[in-house]
């Protein structure tokens, strides 16, 4: 059959939503549009349409604007508005014109009731709400992902860990944990005291604190185990795992489900799952004897998020395998600085900020980072930590992470300090906020130790806290700080919508994108008093909390995944290129779905603002 | 010649009392579209025939195709395009230009099947077409042959509304200038690619409402008149 009017149905045929529509459905379309011209500067929708229709621009521009004439929407060749068919596209939206002459196909309400009505994929656009789209959007993203090798770097722990937990009471023999372990065929055992690990034993326990030792296998168990044991979360990713340990030389490191435990993780099990890519990564930096070896594993990164990207991992989880790894090489830098200075004389943490603080780094961005010092530290010691800082950090720098143009750096001796500065620090930060100091310091409101004594971060983290939870003032600050970066309206044609109606051919995905939802994620943290420092459990917690809803909540989580997921394709295209990976996104390079959901999620992200706007009164102090 | 002198309406009178009996007849017995009727209350059907050459004492007319307008608005469900079947060959040249073979034109109706729908479609209402000459006198030429009257109806056509625009703003008009296709994208239309008698009729329709919103920006000010070729 002869199909009439193919140059319409050919332009219909690659735009959502009618690239839904089955062959049949779309051949016949173009007989139920109507075809109007609409002189530059002439109101849309027309005047005097006879009914509802849903328009959609052949050629030319339609500017959509607000009760305060403020531009809301700028729709080019393919742009759809719906509005009049009671389908609310464009909220805020009051009236429109055509900013340029255009040519607009108008199909009846009734005609689109009546398709949605027969072809449910079609309908699915219209009925969803930016909610449902985007986490459809996200929904695709993953359900595209390959069981290629690479995409297992992402499994959780609990994927690996097959037995049940093997387990022996703290008050039986040697001999009866080593006849347990052989008769399960296992290399270690966990040692329970009342329901609590207490510790584990290995084979090479057994071999040498026991027989080497000359210990009798009739003594309880407790004489050899290991205690003070590092632990992981079932749901940790196996990256995660090998890179702890790797960096702690061990081999077994019992899963935990909360307290309760639920199995033991082997390097085995991992080396079983792990592609050779990431396994010889963890081993190759564990086995870095000079920051000239570090660098040239480092040169891989880029490869690694390649690949990642490339099988389509959820972009959260690329941010957590390459700050894994970062933490690596950060973790064995200080071991080969500390092997050249001597032990520390006193207790240390090496902090990180920023992206790799929040698990969110894409390869070799720069270098964020600090030193906690305990307070018991002597003038004298100063030169041991200066010298230690300046080691890490140029050896960062030599594998790629290169030095902070803020200086924000454990070299610097400001942000080298003891406890004690550094709670004075945050008392001024969160106590007499000024918007100059919040601009350089939010970065140290996302930190983590990454090396040395824990638990001194640990008491920083809570003293933080406790000082930022309801405090309205500080939040306020923090509120409008996190209103400086908005998101773009949209596209237009080749362009980038932004306020006001200019255009640019690019964006700054980074900027304009993804600082924003990270932003609003630690005012709602700080001032709920949240631990987590990654955007996406912040913004879960904060869900669970009065101040942020479910659905927004939910809604902000798939935007930041969906906007990573785009910024991490952009990079993966760009390594692919052999370019150096940025966050300059031109709309050239998107779909018109990915178009369409990013524009979905800068919705969010604006709807955010625009609440934390009034709720924090966010402007009063900027 | 007197026909340049006579009003349309007296040259419908004319044709009628000559028209035998039939489809011509009909379409001459209703009025013609007064030259003071506002845009918006206009019937236009936008038309495009495909034809084997340009002389319609030799040529033949290979397809038709239109798209109605009412409201300043192209109504696509009223679009039609209809293959005319014909005894000789279709020559070579114009088969590359129509891309209609000898097989697909065997799929048509004879003309004089397929000219009583296109008078009927055409009944009181105004022709749009580009370049008048050829449907003006193809239609005319068979009205002659199959009923012995002229073909009479009021005519827009966008090339000589083109040429007025193009003369009155002192450009110099190069060859060319003047195609469908090349007239188009000066008023931010988009480019069809497919050359087909109904696609030509829509692309022509969608010229008209561009030149019209350029030539009557105030549409209560817009009357058949300011279009009409003569």
């Amino acid at each position: 059959m002869e199909i009439e009017l193919v140059e319409i149905r050919d332009f219909l045929a690659k735009r959502p939503p009618f690239d839904a529509l089955p062959e049949e459905q779309l051949n016949q379309l173009p007989k139920s549009l109507e075809i109007r011209y609409l002189r530059r500067g002439n109101l849309f929708p027309p005047g005097d349409a006879t009914q509802g229709y849903i328009y959609i621009l052949r050629s030319g521009a339609i500017e959509l604007r607000d009760e305060e004439d403020n531009l809301v929407e700028k729709l080019g060749e393919g742009g759809i508005y719906t509005t009049d068919c009671q389908l609310i596209d464009f909220g805020r939206a009051t009236h429109g014109l055509a900013a340029e002459d255009s040519l607009i196909y108008q199909l009846p309400c009734d005609l689109l009731k009546v398709l949605r009505k027969s072809e449910p994929a079609f309908d699915r656009h219209f009925a969803e709400s930016i909610r449902d789209r985007l986490k459809q959007a996200v929904r695709t993203l993953k359900d595209n992902a390959e069981e290629s090798p690479i995409a297992q770097m992402t499994v959780e722990v609990s994927d690996l860990i097959k037995k049940s937990p093997i387990t022996i009471d703290i008050n039986c023999s040697i001999r009866q944990a080593a006849q347990l372990m052989s008769e399960k065929n296992v290399s270690s055992v966990m040692i329970m005291e009342q329901q609590k690990l207490a510790g584990i034993i290995t084979d090479r326990d057994l071999r040498k604190r026991c027989i080497a030792a000359g210990i009798s296998t009739d003594q309880p168990v407790s004489q050899i185990m290991t205690t003070n044991l590092e632990t992981i979360q079932k749901n940790t990713m196996a990256i995660q795992a090998l890179m702890t340990m790797t960096r702690l030389h061990v081999h077994h490191l019992p899963v935990l489900q909360g307290d309760h435990v639920v199995g033991m993780l082997t390097a085995t099990d991992l080396a079983r799952h792990q592609t050779t890519n990431s396994a010889f990564l963890a081993s190759d930096i564990r086995k870095a004897a000079t920051v000239e070896d570090l660098a040239i594993v480092s040169e891989r990164l880029p490869d690694v998020q390649f690949q990642l990207a490339n099988s389509n991992a959820a972009a959260l989880h690329v941010g957590e395998a390459i700050s894994c790894i970062t933490d690596a090489l950060t973790a064995r830098l200080i071991e080969m600085a500390e092997a050249e200075l001597g032990p520390p004389p006193v207790p240390y943490a090496w902090l990180c900020a920023g992206s790799q603080a929040r698990h969110e780094q894409t390869s070799h961005s720069d270098q964020d980072n600090a030193l906690l010092i305990a307070d018991e530290m002597k003038p004298e010691h100063e030169a041991y930590f200066e010298a230690l800082a300046k080691k890490v950090s140029d050896g960062l720098n030599a594998c790629g992470y290169v030095y902070c143009p803020g200086n924000a750096m454990a070299t610097n001796p400001k942000w080298r300090q003891t406890l004690r500065i550094w709670r004075k620090y945050f008392n001024t930060w969160i106590n007499k906020p000024e918007p100059m100091a919040l601009m350089l310091s939010s970065i140290f409101f996302d930190l983590r130790a990454v090396y040395g004594n824990m638990e001194m971060f640990d008491e920083l983290r809570t003293d933080i806290l406790n000082k930022t939870r309801g405090n309205g003032i500080f939040t306020a600050f923090m509120a409008a700080n996190a209103l400086q970066h908005r998101p773009p309206l949209g596209f237009f044609r080749t362009f980038v919508l932004i306020h006001g109606g200019a255009h640019d051919d690019t964006f700054d995905i980074k900027h304009r994108g993804i600082v924003p939802i990270t932003d609003i994620a630690r005012v709602f943290a700080l001032d709920q008093g949240l631990p987590p420092v990654n955007t996406t459990e912040r913004l879960e917690a904060a869900a669970e909390t009065k101040v942020l809803s479910r659905e927004m909540g939910e809604n902000l989580v798939d935007a930041m995944e969906f906007i990573a997921s785009i910024r991490i394709y952009h990079q993966a295209e760009q390594i692919r290129k052999g370019l150096t990976p940025d966050n300059y996104l031109s709309p050239e390079e998107l779909s018109d779905l990915e178009r369409r959901h990013l524009k979905d999620a800068f919705r969010v992200i604006q709807e955010m603002q625009d609440a934390m706007e009034n709720r924090y009164q966010g402007g009063r102090f900027l | 010649m007197l026909t340049r002198f006579l009003s349309l309406d007296a040259l419908r009178k004319r044709a009628l009392s000559k028209a035998e009996p039939g489809a011509l007849h009909d379409y001459l017995a209703t009025p013609l579209t007064s030259k003071r009727t506002q845009c918006e209350a206009l019937s236009i059907v936008s038309l495009d025939l495909e034809t084997t050459g340009l002389d319609p004492s030799k040529d033949k007319i290979l397809s038709f195709g239109l798209v109605e307008m009412q409201h300043m608005t192209i109504k696509l469900e009223t679009a039609r395009h209809q293959l005319i079947s014909i005894e000789d060959e279709i020559p070579e040249a114009s088969a590359v230009i129509h891309q209609i073979t000898d097989d697909q034109a065997a799929t048509g109706v004879p003309l004089d099947e397929a000219l009583p729908e296109l008078l009927q479609r055409l009944a009181g209402k105004v022709m749009l077409v580009h370049y008048s000459a050829i449907e003006q006198n193809f239609i005319s030429a068979a009205c002659q042959k199959l009923f012995g009257a002229p073909f009479v109806i009021p005519i827009i056509d966008t090339l000589a509304l083109a040429r007025r625009i193009l003369e009155h703003r002192n450009h110099t008009i190069q060859t060319g200038d003047l195609r469908l296709f090349n007239l188009r994208p000066r008023y931010n239309l988009p480019n069809y690619k497919a050359h087909n008698a109904l696609s030509d009729a829509v692309a022509t329709a969608e010229l008209f409402l561009a030149m019209a919103s350029d030539m009557v920006p105030q549409p209560s000010q817009c009357q058949l008149r300011r279009f009409l070729t003569r």
